[in-house]
């Protein structure tokens, strides 16, 4: 099985060289921080996923989490790793001091991620969630709720979650019916059906914490009556002693892939003794959930680019062992077979492959980039990252999502009959790196989100925004004649964008609604290759400095390979949003028009 | 107890090692630099020691200024503070000099005992620790897999062919530590962020009184010779091609 996973020098490249994230310790906040500190957390990052996270793959994917006697168990390996990430400070890494955390950069704190999604996507998982959990508590709870629960989430004893769904509202969170009944004990009684709730029970902890939406009652109709509560499964009494809170497992789905984390159904208060513990203002549930979830989407398409790698590195490594036919040009059959990797198919999806891993990549980090740069600034620079973090990230989390699909499959692809076999990983990471469309938050709701939302936010100030932040890298570009075509064709490419959001903010001007969002989808399709695209040419400009700087040896292997990647984006994928433009442009209907009758044969 | 930890910054055990053209060394170029494995074993121990009995963990290091990041690896593991002896004369010395220097910066701190990797794996030359017990004239115990000290006694355990030694030595003492020691702990976020605080010596061979003497010189530096190509046996005789294997395998290969 192939070893690598990830490329070190990629993501320092990234971090360093593209996104310069020691600039940022020249703000207090960070101040205490250096490259030294972010490359020493990196090296750790790797080394705990090369000897804990990447040896139980496949035994993660293979002995499932079962449910036994109403509760469920997970691979031995997780308490352990749990400790590793709590006592390794992983969990409160980008937390404020006051809380304990290191006020690491997101940047860093992402990129240690990715690593560790690569390694074992499964894995990384309960940790990641503990997090954005606390993250929940630490926003928006009492001094009380952060002395109670916080400090056992870091240390990676106490599992948080986000319970959002139920058997009726998924998507439409709007119809969640969990209920919350006030008392005069500082606490509600809680009771309704959770699915689909990731790592909400397992025995690789002492308690799951979690973080639950759920309507008081008479609280408004819709998401204007959504709030959220703590939930312990294990409620602590006064005396500190742990008492069951009536929060029973219901069941465990069996999934497709990402099999060594549970997904969890539960049942809340069967016998009315259920306790949650209202975290913020009522009915304000929603708006603080989505300040989890949007972390949680950059996690989630960090998830994504991290599968794809490591899918990426197995099927190149396949391709330089593997020896079948020979060149075209050459005729004579006696000869050895070459290696796979001579021929230009297979070098077109490998370069796929890496074009969607690093373009990813490189998004999700310019994304934590303006997160942590909002924490640091103030007025219109605040409101500048903060706008634009908000408006890229259902394309950060969509784009890596649905590439990366495409991506691992090519992968497999290169393995022929063997990538379809479970004697070589692409089929794992075929299967695992599935649940991204779907999880926080499906592809059609974050085109929705897009295009019915953050494109007109603040009378649009979000959306040009980004215009001039991609053609400002457009210009920089000038400054290189090698990159002139590219830039040109990002210019294009811009416009074209602007055609497309005008013809559809029209046709919402007339009133149709319906037709306005129908394919919102393939605009977020559109808006994310651009955005790729956008992120490849950043990349473009700093290498074309590098090589005037005269880079020799690995290192102008490493720049020169990306520059063949960066022009295979724009030559091979970019065009394709041509194809988008004009499906957009038409304004079909066809999906509307088209009902249920009519797919009755 | 005082205690001292030595350890090397050494490539990586995946960086693609390759031969200067003239032989003098590798290329250093594009290589990533980690903490000898076996330096590892001897770093934990040492903050295990530490922490069954008190006292402090000083790291010692030899390398040109990159080797500053290992030393604070060490120091965001959990030890003290730390002595690099940064010392163009230094840099890729012999065993004798380099366990000289090691002397000459220990002798001037108190020790009780002291934690080396059985070898370090760029060189392999497993001599540092036991020429720099001699050179400080204290017992060394060396490729060890199990430690146990009480008051001013070391009970070790050796492993040798088919069974395992059990050595007792008095304090102070050299331990050279081998794998099965211990697990190595990782770096802390936390104590990655104390380890940028932490002291740092850097010191040159004649802050410590040293002059360099080196008892042997690397002559050439060689790849291993590449391995020759296949052969494949052409012919529509499967009777003449298994003779020619049996031909080639007596007279060529010489394996039968």
């Amino acid at each position: 099985m192939a070893e690598k996973f990830i490329s070190e020098r990629n993501l320092k490249f990234l971090l360093h060289e593209v996104f310069r994230i020691e600039e940022l310790t020249r703000y207090p906040y960070y101040e205490d921080h250096s490259k030294e500190i972010f490359d020493m957390i990196l090296d750790t990052a790797l080394k705990v996923s090369k000897d804990k996270l990447f040896p139980i793959l496949e035994e993660m994917d293979t002995d499932q989490p079962e449910f036994i006697d109403g509760h469920v168990t997970v691979h031995p390996n997780v308490r352990d790793l749990m400790n590793e990430f709590g006592e390794g400070g992983w969990i409160n890494a980008n937390f404020s001091y006051d809380l304990g955390g290191q006020q690491l950069p997101l940047a860093v704190v992402l990129a240690s991620r990715f690593v560790f999604f690569a390694a074992n996507y499964s894995a990384s998982v309960y940790p990641s969630l503990a997090s954005g959990a606390a993250r929940l508590i630490a926003s928006f709870g009492t001094d009380d709720m952060k002395d109670l629960y916080l400090p056992n989430m870091f240390a990676g004893t106490w599992q948080g979650t986000m319970a959002l769904t139920e058997p009726q509202a998924g998507s439409s969170l709007a119809d969640i019916t969990t209920t919350a009944e006030p008392t005069d004990g500082g606490y509600y009684t809680m009771r309704g059906q959770k699915i689909f709730i990731s790592a909400a029970d397992h025995d690789g902890v002492d308690n799951i914490v979690h973080l639950m939406l759920a309507k008081i009652k008479g609280a408004p109709a819709g998401v204007k009556g959504i709030s959220l509560f703590v939930v312990p499964r294990e409620r602590i009494e006064a005396s500190g002693e742990l008492v069951f809170n009536d929060v029973h497992v219901a069941g465990i789905y069996h999934k497709l892939g990402y099999r060594g984390a549970p997904i969890v159904q539960l049942s809340v208060g069967e016998n009315n003794e259920c306790r949650g513990y209202l975290v913020g203002e009522p009915n304000k549930g929603l708006s603080y959930m989505f300040q989890m979830m949007n972390e949680q989407r950059i996690d989630v398409g960090l998830g994504a680019a991290g599968i794809a790698s490591a899918a990426y590195y197995a099927a190149l490594e396949y391709t330089k062992e593997r020896p079948q036919g020979r060149r075209m040009t050459e005729k004579d059959p006696t000869l050895p077979q070459v290696f796979i990797i001579e021929h230009a198919d297979i070098k077109r999806m490998l370069l796929f492959q890496r074009a969607v891993v690093e373009g990813s990549l490189s998004l999700l980090l310019q994304c934590a980039t303006y997160a942590d740069y909002e924490k640091v600034m103030d007025g219109e620079d605040k409101e500048k990252y903060s706008f634009l973090l908000d408006l890229l990230t259902p394309v950060a989390k969509s784009y890596p999502s649905e590439m990366g699909i495409l991506s691992v499959s090519q992968g497999l692809q290169c393995l022929g009959g063997y990538g379809y076999c479970d004697e070589f990983p692409l089929q794992q990471y075929y299967r695992d790196v599935r649940i991204h469309p779907i999880h926080e938050g499906t592809t059609g709701i974050h085109g929705i989100t897009l295009l019915g939302r953050n494109i007109s936010l603040n009378g649009g100030k979000a959306y040009r925004l980004y215009l001039d932040e991609v053609t400002a890298t457009a210009n920089d570009a000038r400054e290189f004649p090698e990159l002139a075509e590219q830039a040109n064709e990002l210019r294009d490419a811009l416009d074209t964008l602007q055609d497309v959001t005008a013809t559809l903010l029209e046709v919402r001007k007339k009133g149709n609604a319906e037709l306005f969002t129908a394919d919102a989808t393939l605009y977020l399709e559109l808006f994310g290759i651009i955005s790729i695209a956008w992120q490849w040419l950043k990349q473009a400009i700093i290498i074309r400095k590098a090589l005037q700087d005269d880079a020799t040896g690995h290192d102008a292997d490493f720049y020169n390979g990306k520059l063949t990647t960066f022009r295979y984006f724009f030559d091979y994928e970019l065009p394709k949003i041509e194809g988008l433009a004009k499906t957009l442009k038409k304004h079909s209907g066809v999906t509307i028009a088209m009902n249920e009758p009519l797919f009755s044969d | 107890m005082n205690i001292v930890a030595c350890v090397k910054q050494v490539p990586d055990t995946e960086a693609l090692i390759k031969v200067k053209a003239d032989g003098s060394g590798i290329e250093e170029g594009g290589i990533k630099w980690v903490m000898s494995p076996y330096d590892e074993f001897g770093v934990e121990e040492a903050l295990k020691t530490k922490e069954k009995f008190g006292g402090e963990v000083t790291i010692v290091s030899i390398g040109p200024a990159r080797t500053m990041e290992t030393v604070r690896t060490a120091l965001a593991m959990g030890a003290e503070k730390g002595i690099h002896i940064d010392d163009p004369a230094l840099y890729n010395a012999d065993a004798y000099a380099t366990a000289s220097a090691l002397a000459a910066a220990i002798k001037g701190i108190p020790h009780d005992i002291i934690f080396c990797g059985m070898r370090a794996i760029d060189d392999d030359s497993g001599q540092v620790g036991s020429i720099l017990a001699e050179l400080l004239g204290l017992p060394s115990v060396t490729v060890i897999t199990k430690l146990d000290i009480e008051g001013s006694t070391a009970k070790a355990i050796k492993p040798i062919e088919g069974a395992q030694l059990l050595i007792e030595t008095s304090l102070p003492c050299v331990i050279t530590a081998q794998k099965g020691l211990n697990e190595p702990r990782y770096a802390s976020l936390p104590g990655i962020m104390k380890a940028k605080k932490k002291p740092v010596e850097v010191k040159k061979a004649a802050d410590l009184g040293l002059t360099v003497e080196q008892k042997s010189t690397v002559a050439k530096m060689s790849p291993p010779p590449a391995r020759p190509p296949g052969k494949i046996i052409q012919g529509d005789d499967p009777a003449a091609k298994a003779a020619e294997v049996i031909r080639l395998l007596r007279e060529e290969a010489k394996v039968i």
